[in-house]
Protein backbone atom coordinates (compact mmCIF):
# COMPACT_ATOMS: atom_id res chain seq x y z
CA UNK A 1 0.00 0.00 0.00
CA UNK A 2 1.11 3.54 -0.62
CA UNK A 3 1.26 5.78 2.43
CA UNK A 4 -1.95 7.62 3.26
CA UNK A 5 -3.27 9.99 5.89
CA UNK A 6 -6.02 8.47 8.01
CA UNK A 7 -8.84 10.86 8.81
CA UNK A 8 -11.16 9.79 11.63
CA UNK A 9 -14.40 11.81 11.76
CA UNK A 10 -16.89 11.05 14.52
CA UNK A 11 -20.09 11.61 12.58
CA UNK A 12 -21.44 10.93 9.10
CA UNK A 13 -21.67 14.70 8.56
CA UNK A 14 -17.99 15.17 9.43
CA UNK A 15 -17.07 12.22 7.21
CA UNK A 16 -18.89 13.78 4.26
CA UNK A 17 -17.14 17.09 4.94
CA UNK A 18 -13.76 15.37 5.08
CA UNK A 19 -14.43 13.71 1.72
CA UNK A 20 -15.38 17.05 0.21
CA UNK A 21 -12.31 18.75 1.67
CA UNK A 22 -9.81 16.16 0.50
CA UNK A 23 -9.75 15.53 -3.24
CA UNK A 24 -7.82 12.28 -3.12
CA UNK A 25 -9.55 10.74 -0.12
CA UNK A 26 -11.66 7.60 -0.27
CA UNK A 27 -14.24 6.46 2.26
CA UNK A 28 -13.33 3.41 4.31
CA UNK A 29 -15.63 1.31 6.49
CA UNK A 30 -13.73 -1.81 7.50
CA UNK A 31 -11.91 -1.86 4.19
CA UNK A 32 -12.12 -5.56 3.34
CA UNK A 33 -12.27 -4.77 -0.37
CA UNK A 34 -10.60 -1.35 -0.36
CA UNK A 35 -7.40 -2.49 1.37
CA UNK A 36 -7.23 -5.38 -1.10
CA UNK A 37 -7.34 -2.92 -3.99
CA UNK A 38 -4.81 -0.66 -2.32
CA UNK A 39 -2.41 -3.56 -1.77
CA UNK A 40 -2.71 -4.34 -5.49
CA UNK A 41 -2.28 -0.59 -6.19
CA UNK A 42 -5.47 -0.60 -8.20
CA UNK A 43 -6.42 2.25 -5.86
CA UNK A 44 -3.82 4.64 -4.46
CA UNK A 45 -5.64 7.23 -2.35
CA UNK A 46 -3.52 9.75 -0.47
CA UNK A 47 -6.00 9.76 2.39
CA UNK A 48 -8.73 7.55 3.79
CA UNK A 49 -11.77 8.82 5.65
CA UNK A 50 -12.33 6.02 8.15
CA UNK A 51 -15.76 5.40 9.66
CA UNK A 52 -14.33 3.48 12.62
CA UNK A 53 -15.19 6.25 15.10
CA UNK A 54 -18.64 7.09 13.71
CA UNK A 55 -21.23 6.11 16.29
CA UNK A 56 -24.54 4.36 15.61
CA UNK A 57 -23.44 3.60 12.08
CA UNK A 58 -24.10 -0.09 12.66
CA UNK A 59 -27.57 -0.05 14.18
CA UNK A 60 -30.40 -2.32 13.02
CA UNK A 61 -33.75 -0.78 13.97
CA UNK A 62 -37.42 -1.52 13.51
CA UNK A 63 -39.15 1.79 12.87
CA UNK A 64 -42.56 2.78 14.18
CA UNK A 65 -44.34 1.85 10.96
CA UNK A 66 -42.60 -1.53 10.83
CA UNK A 67 -39.93 -0.56 8.32
CA UNK A 68 -36.41 -1.71 9.09
CA UNK A 69 -33.37 0.52 8.87
CA UNK A 70 -29.95 -1.08 8.67
CA UNK A 71 -26.91 1.10 9.25
CA UNK A 72 -24.37 0.80 6.44
CA UNK A 73 -21.74 0.00 9.05
CA UNK A 74 -23.58 -3.10 10.31
CA UNK A 75 -21.47 -6.18 9.68
CA UNK A 76 -22.60 -9.33 7.93
CA UNK A 77 -22.07 -11.18 11.22
CA UNK A 78 -24.42 -8.70 12.91
CA UNK A 79 -27.08 -9.24 10.23
CA UNK A 80 -26.76 -13.00 10.54
CA UNK A 81 -27.10 -12.85 14.34
CA UNK A 82 -29.85 -10.20 14.49
CA UNK A 83 -33.21 -11.47 15.75
CA UNK A 84 -34.96 -8.72 13.82
CA UNK A 85 -33.31 -9.77 10.57
CA UNK A 86 -33.84 -13.47 11.26
CA UNK A 87 -37.53 -12.95 11.99
CA UNK A 88 -38.53 -10.39 9.36
CA UNK A 89 -35.87 -10.76 6.66
CA UNK A 90 -34.78 -14.42 6.69
CA UNK A 91 -33.42 -14.23 3.13
CA UNK A 92 -31.09 -11.43 4.20
CA UNK A 93 -29.98 -13.35 7.30
CA UNK A 94 -29.16 -16.34 5.12
CA UNK A 95 -27.26 -14.35 2.47
CA UNK A 96 -25.26 -12.48 5.12
CA UNK A 97 -24.59 -15.58 7.19
CA UNK A 98 -23.23 -17.59 4.27
CA UNK A 99 -21.15 -14.95 2.53
CA UNK A 100 -17.37 -15.14 2.54
CA UNK A 101 -15.98 -16.65 5.77
CA UNK A 102 -16.58 -16.13 9.51
CA UNK A 103 -13.53 -13.87 9.83
CA UNK A 104 -14.68 -11.70 6.91
CA UNK A 105 -18.26 -11.54 8.16
CA UNK A 106 -16.95 -10.16 11.46
CA UNK A 107 -15.63 -7.15 9.55
CA UNK A 108 -17.45 -6.86 6.21
CA UNK A 109 -20.16 -4.20 6.34
CA UNK A 110 -23.45 -3.74 4.49
CA UNK A 111 -22.18 -0.59 2.78
CA UNK A 112 -18.93 -2.27 1.86
CA UNK A 113 -20.69 -5.35 0.55
CA UNK A 114 -22.78 -3.19 -1.80
CA UNK A 115 -19.83 -0.98 -2.71
CA UNK A 116 -17.23 -3.70 -3.26
CA UNK A 117 -15.73 -3.64 -6.72
CA UNK A 118 -15.95 -6.50 -9.18
CA UNK A 119 -13.91 -9.63 -8.51
CA UNK A 120 -12.92 -9.75 -12.18
CA UNK A 121 -9.27 -10.81 -12.23
CA UNK A 122 -8.45 -8.39 -15.04
CA UNK A 123 -9.86 -5.44 -13.11
CA UNK A 124 -7.77 -6.40 -10.10
CA UNK A 125 -4.47 -6.75 -11.92
CA UNK A 126 -2.90 -3.62 -13.30
CA UNK A 127 -0.89 -5.56 -15.91
CA UNK A 128 -4.11 -6.06 -17.87
CA UNK A 129 -6.18 -3.46 -19.64
CA UNK A 130 -9.68 -3.04 -18.21
CA UNK A 131 -12.58 -0.89 -19.29
CA UNK A 132 -13.51 -0.10 -15.69
CA UNK A 133 -9.98 1.16 -15.07
CA UNK A 134 -10.18 3.40 -18.12
CA UNK A 135 -8.81 0.97 -20.71
CA UNK A 136 -10.22 0.79 -24.23
CA UNK A 137 -11.58 -2.75 -24.00
CA UNK A 138 -12.52 -5.64 -21.73
CA UNK A 139 -10.08 -8.56 -22.01
CA UNK A 140 -12.74 -11.00 -20.80
CA UNK A 141 -14.47 -10.57 -24.17
CA UNK A 142 -11.32 -11.27 -26.24
CA UNK A 143 -10.56 -14.78 -27.51
CA UNK A 144 -8.83 -16.61 -24.67
CA UNK A 145 -10.32 -14.32 -22.04
CA UNK A 146 -11.11 -15.99 -18.72
CA UNK A 147 -14.91 -16.05 -18.76
CA UNK A 148 -16.09 -18.66 -16.28
CA UNK A 149 -17.31 -16.26 -13.59
CA UNK A 150 -18.18 -13.41 -15.97
CA UNK A 151 -21.57 -11.86 -16.68
CA UNK A 152 -24.18 -13.55 -18.88
CA UNK A 153 -26.33 -10.41 -19.23
CA UNK A 154 -25.36 -6.89 -20.28
CA UNK A 155 -21.84 -8.00 -21.06
CA UNK A 156 -21.32 -6.24 -24.40
CA UNK A 157 -18.62 -3.80 -23.31
CA UNK A 158 -17.57 -5.13 -19.88
CA UNK A 159 -18.32 -8.63 -18.65
CA UNK A 160 -17.72 -8.08 -14.95
CA UNK A 161 -20.19 -9.81 -12.64
CA UNK A 162 -21.71 -8.00 -9.69
CA UNK A 163 -20.10 -9.60 -6.60
CA UNK A 164 -22.53 -8.68 -3.82
CA UNK A 165 -24.68 -11.47 -2.40
CA UNK A 166 -26.74 -9.00 -0.37
CA UNK A 167 -27.67 -7.03 -3.50
CA UNK A 168 -30.26 -9.42 -4.99
CA UNK A 169 -31.87 -9.68 -1.54
CA UNK A 170 -32.07 -5.92 -1.04
CA UNK A 171 -33.41 -5.65 -4.59
CA UNK A 172 -36.18 -8.14 -3.82
CA UNK A 173 -37.05 -6.16 -0.68
CA UNK A 174 -37.41 -2.87 -2.65
CA UNK A 175 -34.75 -1.39 -0.40
CA UNK A 176 -34.02 2.33 -0.41
CA UNK A 177 -30.52 3.63 0.26
CA UNK A 178 -29.93 6.79 2.27
CA UNK A 179 -26.93 8.49 0.74
CA UNK A 180 -25.15 11.49 2.16
CA UNK A 181 -23.26 14.09 0.22
CA UNK A 182 -22.03 17.07 2.19
CA UNK A 183 -24.77 18.24 4.52
CA UNK A 184 -27.64 16.73 2.53
CA UNK A 185 -28.96 13.21 2.37
CA UNK A 186 -31.09 11.71 -0.37
CA UNK A 187 -33.13 8.55 -0.73
CA UNK A 188 -32.12 6.35 -3.66
CA UNK A 189 -34.36 3.43 -4.69
CA UNK A 190 -32.24 0.31 -4.97
CA UNK A 191 -32.84 -0.10 -8.70
CA UNK A 192 -31.46 3.39 -9.34
CA UNK A 193 -28.25 2.84 -7.38
CA UNK A 194 -26.41 0.87 -10.07
CA UNK A 195 -24.31 2.09 -12.98
CA UNK A 196 -23.95 0.35 -16.34
CA UNK A 197 -20.27 -0.25 -17.12
CA UNK A 198 -18.48 2.67 -18.71
CA UNK A 199 -14.83 3.45 -19.32
CA UNK A 200 -13.06 4.65 -16.20
CA UNK A 201 -16.01 4.08 -13.82
CA UNK A 202 -14.64 1.45 -11.44
CA UNK A 203 -17.59 1.21 -9.07
CA UNK A 204 -20.72 -0.81 -9.79
CA UNK A 205 -22.73 1.94 -8.08
CA UNK A 206 -23.73 5.34 -9.48
CA UNK A 207 -22.37 7.04 -6.38
CA UNK A 208 -19.11 8.90 -6.64
CA UNK A 209 -16.21 9.53 -4.29
CA UNK A 210 -18.06 12.05 -2.15
CA UNK A 211 -21.19 9.95 -1.65
CA UNK A 212 -21.55 8.04 1.59
CA UNK A 213 -24.13 5.27 1.98
CA UNK A 214 -25.52 5.82 5.49
CA UNK A 215 -28.21 3.19 5.74
CA UNK A 216 -30.45 0.77 3.90
CA UNK A 217 -34.19 1.04 4.49
CA UNK A 218 -36.58 -1.87 4.05
CA UNK A 219 -40.10 -0.45 3.71
CA UNK A 220 -42.90 -1.72 5.94
CA UNK A 221 -45.45 -4.06 4.38
CA UNK A 222 -49.02 -4.63 5.45
CA UNK A 223 -49.18 -8.18 4.10
CA UNK A 224 -47.03 -11.17 5.02
CA UNK A 225 -43.98 -11.48 2.81
CA UNK A 226 -42.43 -14.72 1.68
CA UNK A 227 -38.72 -14.27 1.15
CA UNK A 228 -36.10 -16.48 -0.44
CA UNK A 229 -32.45 -16.39 -1.40
CA UNK A 230 -30.38 -19.00 -3.17
CA UNK A 231 -26.92 -18.96 -4.65
CA UNK A 232 -24.42 -21.32 -6.25
CA UNK A 233 -20.71 -21.00 -5.63
CA UNK A 234 -17.62 -22.92 -6.72
CA UNK A 235 -16.73 -23.44 -3.06
CA UNK A 236 -19.13 -24.19 -0.21
CA UNK A 237 -17.59 -21.35 1.81
CA UNK A 238 -15.11 -18.49 1.41
CA UNK A 239 -16.28 -17.58 -2.08
CA UNK A 240 -18.50 -15.26 -4.09
CA UNK A 241 -21.65 -16.51 -5.85
CA UNK A 242 -21.52 -17.62 -9.48
CA UNK A 243 -25.19 -16.84 -9.65
CA UNK A 244 -27.69 -15.80 -6.99
CA UNK A 245 -31.37 -14.96 -6.69
CA UNK A 246 -33.37 -13.03 -4.11
CA UNK A 247 -37.17 -13.21 -4.23
CA UNK A 248 -40.16 -11.77 -2.43
CA UNK A 249 -43.67 -13.11 -2.87
CA UNK A 250 -47.03 -12.01 -1.55
CA UNK A 251 -49.67 -14.71 -1.66
CA UNK A 252 -53.45 -14.70 -1.71
CA UNK A 253 -54.39 -18.29 -1.04
CA UNK A 254 -52.52 -20.28 -3.62
CA UNK A 255 -52.17 -17.33 -5.97
CA UNK A 256 -49.12 -15.10 -6.25
CA UNK A 257 -50.34 -11.56 -5.81
CA UNK A 258 -46.99 -9.84 -5.98
CA UNK A 259 -43.51 -11.03 -6.97
CA UNK A 260 -40.09 -9.49 -6.96
CA UNK A 261 -37.20 -11.44 -8.50
CA UNK A 262 -33.63 -10.11 -8.50
CA UNK A 263 -30.55 -11.85 -9.85
CA UNK A 264 -27.01 -11.40 -8.57
CA UNK A 265 -23.60 -12.19 -10.06
CA UNK A 266 -24.92 -12.60 -13.61
CA UNK A 267 -24.55 -9.03 -14.91
CA UNK A 268 -22.28 -6.06 -14.22
CA UNK A 269 -24.97 -4.90 -11.77
CA UNK A 270 -27.71 -6.66 -9.76
CA UNK A 271 -30.55 -7.37 -12.17
CA UNK A 272 -34.30 -7.37 -11.68
CA UNK A 273 -36.10 -10.01 -13.72
CA UNK A 274 -39.50 -8.65 -14.62
CA UNK A 275 -39.86 -11.54 -17.06
CA UNK A 276 -39.74 -13.99 -14.17
CA UNK A 277 -42.15 -11.86 -12.12
CA UNK A 278 -44.67 -11.80 -14.98
CA UNK A 279 -44.73 -15.60 -15.10
CA UNK A 280 -45.69 -15.67 -11.41
CA UNK A 281 -48.09 -12.82 -10.76
CA UNK A 282 -51.78 -13.70 -10.84
CA UNK A 283 -51.07 -17.42 -11.18
CA UNK A 284 -51.28 -20.24 -8.70
CA UNK A 285 -47.90 -21.24 -7.34
CA UNK A 286 -46.57 -24.67 -8.28
CA UNK A 287 -43.10 -26.09 -8.75
CA UNK A 288 -43.75 -26.05 -12.50
CA UNK A 289 -44.56 -22.35 -12.22
CA UNK A 290 -41.30 -21.74 -10.34
CA UNK A 291 -39.45 -23.66 -13.03
CA UNK A 292 -41.10 -21.56 -15.74
CA UNK A 293 -40.04 -18.42 -13.88
CA UNK A 294 -36.47 -19.71 -13.94
CA UNK A 295 -36.72 -20.22 -17.70
CA UNK A 296 -38.13 -16.73 -18.12
CA UNK A 297 -35.38 -15.23 -15.99
CA UNK A 298 -32.71 -16.21 -18.52
CA UNK A 299 -34.51 -14.97 -21.63
CA UNK A 300 -32.24 -12.47 -23.31
CA UNK A 301 -29.10 -13.89 -21.70
CA UNK A 302 -25.97 -13.48 -23.80
CA UNK A 303 -23.54 -15.98 -22.30
CA UNK A 304 -19.92 -16.05 -23.47
CA UNK A 305 -18.34 -19.23 -24.83
CA UNK A 306 -16.74 -19.78 -21.42
CA UNK A 307 -19.78 -19.36 -19.20
CA UNK A 308 -22.85 -20.85 -20.90
CA UNK A 309 -23.17 -23.08 -17.82
CA UNK A 310 -24.23 -20.06 -15.76
CA UNK A 311 -27.51 -19.90 -17.73
CA UNK A 312 -28.59 -23.30 -16.42
CA UNK A 313 -27.38 -22.48 -12.89
CA UNK A 314 -29.40 -19.29 -12.95
CA UNK A 315 -32.60 -21.12 -13.92
CA UNK A 316 -31.99 -23.42 -10.98
CA UNK A 317 -31.31 -20.73 -8.35
CA UNK A 318 -34.45 -18.86 -9.39
CA UNK A 319 -36.56 -21.99 -8.98
CA UNK A 320 -34.92 -22.86 -5.66
CA UNK A 321 -35.30 -19.34 -4.27
CA UNK A 322 -38.99 -19.33 -5.22
CA UNK A 323 -39.58 -22.76 -3.68
CA UNK A 324 -37.80 -21.65 -0.53
CA UNK A 325 -39.88 -18.47 -0.31
CA UNK A 326 -43.16 -20.26 -0.95
CA UNK A 327 -42.33 -22.81 1.74
CA UNK A 328 -42.10 -20.00 4.28
CA UNK A 329 -45.49 -18.74 5.38
CA UNK B 1 20.18 -1.10 -6.31
CA UNK B 2 18.89 -3.29 -3.50
CA UNK B 3 15.19 -3.71 -2.85
CA UNK B 4 15.30 -1.66 0.34
CA UNK B 5 17.15 1.16 -1.43
CA UNK B 6 14.52 1.27 -4.10
CA UNK B 7 11.83 1.40 -1.48
CA UNK B 8 13.64 4.24 0.28
CA UNK B 9 13.83 6.30 -2.89
CA UNK B 10 10.18 5.76 -3.59
CA UNK B 11 9.20 6.88 -0.13
CA UNK B 12 11.38 9.99 -0.27
CA UNK B 13 9.98 10.80 -3.68
CA UNK B 14 6.47 10.44 -2.33
CA UNK B 15 6.98 12.91 0.48
CA UNK B 16 8.93 15.31 -1.69
CA UNK B 17 6.06 15.14 -4.16
CA UNK B 18 3.61 15.65 -1.34
CA UNK B 19 5.33 18.83 -0.23
CA UNK B 20 5.36 20.27 -3.72
CA UNK B 21 1.76 19.41 -4.34
CA UNK B 22 0.66 20.96 -1.07
CA UNK B 23 2.65 24.09 -1.86
CA UNK B 24 0.92 24.41 -5.21
CA UNK B 25 -2.44 23.77 -3.61
CA UNK B 26 -3.03 20.80 -5.90
CA UNK B 27 -3.42 17.08 -5.47
CA UNK B 28 -2.40 16.51 -1.89
CA UNK B 29 -4.92 18.58 -0.05
CA UNK B 30 -5.06 16.06 2.84
CA UNK B 31 -1.58 17.01 3.97
CA UNK B 32 -2.57 20.64 3.95
CA UNK B 33 -5.68 19.73 5.90
CA UNK B 34 -3.56 17.73 8.29
CA UNK B 35 -1.44 20.72 9.22
CA UNK B 36 -4.54 22.85 9.55
CA UNK B 37 -6.50 20.47 11.68
CA UNK B 38 -3.98 19.17 14.14
CA UNK B 39 -5.00 20.58 17.48
CA UNK B 40 -7.98 22.27 15.87
CA UNK B 41 -11.61 21.19 16.04
CA UNK B 42 -11.66 19.13 12.83
CA UNK B 43 -11.54 15.35 12.71
CA UNK B 44 -8.56 13.50 14.07
CA UNK B 45 -5.95 12.86 11.36
CA UNK B 46 -3.22 10.26 11.63
CA UNK B 47 -0.18 10.06 9.35
CA UNK B 48 0.69 9.58 6.55
CA UNK B 49 3.94 9.11 8.52
CA UNK B 50 4.40 7.09 11.68
CA UNK B 51 2.02 7.78 14.55
CA UNK B 52 1.80 6.42 18.07
CA UNK B 53 -0.85 3.81 18.69
CA UNK B 54 -1.57 1.93 21.91
CA UNK B 55 -2.71 -1.63 21.36
CA UNK B 56 -3.88 -4.11 23.95
CA UNK B 57 -2.43 -7.41 22.82
CA UNK B 58 -2.84 -10.58 24.86
CA UNK B 59 -3.75 -8.51 27.91
CA UNK B 60 -0.77 -6.11 27.78
CA UNK B 61 -1.00 -2.52 26.59
CA UNK B 62 1.83 -1.55 24.27
CA UNK B 63 2.50 1.72 22.54
CA UNK B 64 3.90 1.38 19.03
CA UNK B 65 4.91 3.64 16.20
CA UNK B 66 2.98 2.60 13.10
CA UNK B 67 1.98 4.22 9.84
CA UNK B 68 -1.74 4.26 9.06
CA UNK B 69 -1.03 1.75 6.29
CA UNK B 70 0.50 -0.73 8.75
CA UNK B 71 -1.80 -3.71 9.12
CA UNK B 72 -2.48 -5.26 12.50
CA UNK B 73 -0.69 -8.36 11.20
CA UNK B 74 2.44 -6.34 10.42
CA UNK B 75 2.35 -4.62 13.82
CA UNK B 76 1.96 -7.93 15.64
CA UNK B 77 4.88 -9.54 13.85
CA UNK B 78 7.52 -6.86 13.66
CA UNK B 79 7.42 -4.44 16.54
CA UNK B 80 5.70 -6.93 18.84
CA UNK B 81 7.54 -10.08 17.72
CA UNK B 82 4.36 -12.15 17.92
CA UNK B 83 5.01 -14.34 14.91
CA UNK B 84 2.18 -16.82 15.43
CA UNK B 85 -0.14 -15.03 13.01
CA UNK B 86 1.32 -15.76 9.58
CA UNK B 87 1.47 -13.47 6.54
CA UNK B 88 0.50 -15.85 3.73
CA UNK B 89 -1.90 -14.28 1.24
CA UNK B 90 -2.15 -10.81 2.86
CA UNK B 91 -5.57 -10.53 1.17
CA UNK B 92 -8.02 -12.07 3.64
CA UNK B 93 -8.18 -15.22 1.54
CA UNK B 94 -6.35 -17.86 3.60
CA UNK B 95 -6.90 -17.46 7.35
CA UNK B 96 -3.31 -17.90 8.51
CA UNK B 97 -3.31 -14.50 10.23
CA UNK B 98 -6.53 -15.07 12.21
CA UNK B 99 -6.64 -13.33 15.60
CA UNK B 100 -9.46 -12.33 17.92
CA UNK B 101 -10.49 -8.67 17.98
CA UNK B 102 -12.67 -8.03 21.03
CA UNK B 103 -13.19 -11.78 21.10
CA UNK B 104 -14.37 -12.09 17.47
CA UNK B 105 -12.27 -13.78 14.78
CA UNK B 106 -10.75 -11.50 12.12
CA UNK B 107 -7.98 -11.64 9.57
CA UNK B 108 -5.31 -9.35 11.01
CA UNK B 109 -4.11 -8.55 7.46
CA UNK B 110 -7.46 -6.83 6.79
CA UNK B 111 -7.34 -4.59 9.90
CA UNK B 112 -5.29 -1.39 10.15
CA UNK B 113 -3.20 -1.31 13.31
CA UNK B 114 -4.44 2.20 14.14
CA UNK B 115 -8.01 0.89 14.05
CA UNK B 116 -7.23 -1.72 16.71
CA UNK B 117 -6.59 1.00 19.29
CA UNK B 118 -8.84 0.61 22.30
CA UNK B 119 -9.76 -2.94 21.35
CA UNK B 120 -8.56 -6.25 22.74
CA UNK B 121 -6.37 -8.31 20.42
CA UNK B 122 -5.77 -11.98 21.19
CA UNK B 123 -3.26 -13.94 19.15
CA UNK B 124 -2.41 -17.63 19.21
CA UNK B 125 0.31 -16.77 21.76
CA UNK B 126 -2.29 -15.24 24.07
CA UNK B 127 -4.41 -18.38 24.34
CA UNK B 128 -2.01 -20.48 26.44
CA UNK B 129 1.63 -20.80 27.41
CA UNK B 130 4.07 -23.61 26.54
CA UNK B 131 3.75 -24.82 30.13
CA UNK B 132 0.01 -24.41 30.27
CA UNK B 133 -1.47 -24.93 26.82
CA UNK B 134 -4.99 -23.85 25.93
CA UNK B 135 -7.30 -26.87 25.57
CA UNK B 136 -7.36 -26.37 21.79
CA UNK B 137 -3.56 -26.20 21.60
CA UNK B 138 -3.25 -29.40 23.64
CA UNK B 139 -5.86 -31.09 21.48
CA UNK B 140 -3.94 -30.14 18.33
CA UNK B 141 -0.91 -31.92 19.84
CA UNK B 142 -2.95 -34.96 20.88
CA UNK B 143 -4.82 -35.30 17.57
CA UNK B 144 -2.04 -34.40 15.11
CA UNK B 145 -3.81 -31.18 14.19
CA UNK B 146 -0.75 -29.80 12.39
CA UNK B 147 1.25 -31.00 9.43
CA UNK B 148 3.51 -28.28 7.95
CA UNK B 149 2.16 -25.95 10.63
CA UNK B 150 1.71 -22.80 8.60
CA UNK B 151 -2.06 -22.60 8.91
CA UNK B 152 -1.99 -23.92 12.48
CA UNK B 153 -1.96 -20.69 14.53
CA UNK B 154 -4.94 -19.39 12.53
CA UNK B 155 -6.73 -22.73 12.86
CA UNK B 156 -6.08 -22.78 16.62
CA UNK B 157 -7.53 -19.28 17.05
CA UNK B 158 -10.58 -20.12 14.90
CA UNK B 159 -11.15 -23.33 16.89
CA UNK B 160 -10.67 -21.55 20.22
CA UNK B 161 -13.40 -19.12 19.15
CA UNK B 162 -15.70 -22.02 18.23
CA UNK B 163 -15.07 -23.69 21.60
CA UNK B 164 -15.76 -20.44 23.45
CA UNK B 165 -18.94 -19.85 21.44
CA UNK B 166 -20.47 -23.33 21.49
CA UNK B 167 -18.96 -24.80 24.67
CA UNK B 168 -18.93 -28.52 25.46
CA UNK B 169 -21.55 -29.32 22.84
CA UNK B 170 -19.46 -28.09 19.90
CA UNK B 171 -20.27 -30.36 16.94
CA UNK B 172 -17.98 -31.26 14.11
CA UNK B 173 -20.28 -29.32 11.75
CA UNK B 174 -19.92 -26.20 13.92
CA UNK B 175 -16.15 -26.63 14.01
CA UNK B 176 -16.18 -26.99 10.23
CA UNK B 177 -18.20 -23.77 9.91
CA UNK B 178 -15.85 -21.94 12.31
CA UNK B 179 -12.80 -22.97 10.27
CA UNK B 180 -14.44 -22.38 6.86
CA UNK B 181 -12.21 -19.32 6.48
CA UNK B 182 -8.94 -21.15 7.16
CA UNK B 183 -7.20 -22.96 4.33
CA UNK B 184 -4.76 -25.84 4.85
CA UNK B 185 -2.67 -26.93 1.89
CA UNK B 186 -1.71 -30.18 3.66
CA UNK B 187 -5.38 -31.09 3.99
CA UNK B 188 -5.26 -31.78 7.69
CA UNK B 189 -8.85 -30.67 8.18
CA UNK B 190 -10.18 -33.95 9.68
CA UNK B 191 -7.60 -33.77 12.47
CA UNK B 192 -8.30 -30.09 13.08
CA UNK B 193 -12.01 -30.85 13.47
CA UNK B 194 -11.32 -33.79 15.79
CA UNK B 195 -9.04 -31.60 17.89
CA UNK B 196 -11.65 -28.84 18.14
CA UNK B 197 -14.41 -31.23 19.23
CA UNK B 198 -12.07 -32.94 21.73
CA UNK B 199 -10.97 -29.59 23.17
CA UNK B 200 -14.59 -28.55 23.65
CA UNK B 201 -15.30 -31.75 25.61
CA UNK B 202 -12.24 -31.10 27.79
CA UNK B 203 -13.70 -27.68 28.57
Amino acid sequence: MKAFAYIRPQSAEAAAAALADNDGALIKANGIDLLDRMKERVDEPNALVGLVDVEAFDSIEVEEDGGIRIGAGATLAQLAASQVVERFLPSLAYAAGHAASPQLRTRATVGGNLGQHTRCGYYRHKSFPCLKRGGDHCPVLKPGGVQDTAAIFGNGTCASASPSSLAPVFGSLDAVLTVRRGEATREVPFAEAWAEPKAGWASDLVFDREDLIESVHIPARAEPQRLGYEEVRQKAAFDWPLTACGVRLVAEGNTVKEARVWLGSVAPTPLRSEAAEKVLVGKSFTEARARAAGEAAVTGASPLPGNTYKVQLTKVVVRRALMQAWGRS
Amino acid sequence: MSKSDRRGVTRRALFKGAGLAAASGAVLKPLEALAKEEGASGPRVQGPGAVKATLEVNGAKQTLEVEPRTTLLQALRLPLDLTGAKPVCDRGQCGACTVLLDGEPVYSCTVLAVEAEGRKVTTCEGLGTPENLHAVQQAFVDHDGAQCGFCTPGMVVACAYAVAKHGKDLTEAQAREATAGNLCRCGTYPHVLKAAVAAAKEG
